[in-house]
């Protein structure tokens, strides 16, 4: 991942946002429409729609549409290939810690 | 007792996390810092019972993003908490040891682990999985989780750059 900094780059920019990490976490679970994925948010759908474009021009998620309906789906490559459950499972935990590490870190700063 | 790590099954994650043991313990013990931390932004988490002891109940509930409704996630049961030392826990057992309702449902306990280190605390979370079987049942489960769990780690990177 490292020789591709700018589509790194690219990457946690689109994952800055609250609204498109809930997008990509809800894409984990498989394609949804447009309209399905808007549905929790509380915005205009051209707000939405600027999301969904930024998303997909950083490559994280494809697009395509039938009759009326545009779909959503995971683009899988630019995460790098979790390979198996395992490592799917060591992914969460390490996020875990993170944050873990992240919240005690804050609150003994704090005290 | 500390089991060997099958390489297969296990995972072991270890951090020297720069707050005193007391901190970490507390992170982890007291449910209200507890959700702050145990799902990724913007998901939340809701602590319905900690009960640290052998056989008390560790429940949680899930919700996907700020405003979506809130879900059964986590129905798991303690078997050991070493004050400031050590918390075992497992989904393969509820409340009392009651054996869980486990169809469909990857198998895990996780012995979560702290020791005193110069800089604060060595932290170490050793989670073992059943076996190769059960692994296969929930490749894809696991493959669609994992990049769930890949952008919550991307994300969590992010968050801290923002």
């Amino acid at each position: 991942m490292e020789k591709h900094p700018e589509t790194l780059n690219g990457i946690f920019q689109a994952l800055a946002d609250p609204t498109r990490r809930a997008v990509i976490a809800r894409l984990g679970k498989g394609p949804a429409s447009i309209s399905d994925l808007a549905k929790p948010f509380d915005m205009a759908l051209p707000s939405f729609m600027k999301h969904i474009h930024f998303l997909e021009d950083s490559g994280l998620i494809r697009t395509h549409k039938e009759g009326r309906v545009r779909t959503c789906a995971l683009e899988k490559k630019p995460f790098g290939a979790v390979e198996s459950w395992l490592s799917a499972q060591r992914a969460l935990w390490e996020a875990r810690t993170d944050r873990l590490e992240q919240f005690v870190t804050a609150a003994s700063s704090k005290e | 007792m500390s089991p060997a790590l099958n390489p297969e099954l296990d995972l072991s994650i270890s951090r020297i996390i720069k707050a005193p043991r007391a901190v970490v313990w507390k992170a982890w013990t007291d449910p209200a810092s507890f959700e702050q931390w145990w799902v990724p932004a913007p998901s939340r988490c809701k602590v319905l019972e900690m009960d640290l002891r052998p056989g008390g109940a560790l429940v949680t509930h899930f919700s996907e993003t700020a405003t979506s409704d809130f879900g059964p996630h986590l129905s798991a049961c303690f078997l050991a908490v070493d004050s400031l030392k050590r918390i075992v826990f497992t989904n393969v057992m509820v409340a009392g040891w009651r054996p869980a309702d486990v169809s469909g449902m990857p198998l895990m306990t996780a012995i979560i682990t702290l020791k005193d280190h110069p800089q604060g605390t060595d932290y170490n979370a050793h989670v073992m999985h059943k076996n190769s079987a059960d692994r296969n049942m929930h490749h894809d489960l696991g493959f669609h989780e994992g990049w769930g769990t890949v952008t919550a780690q991307l994300a969590a990177i992010a968050e801290r750059r923002v």
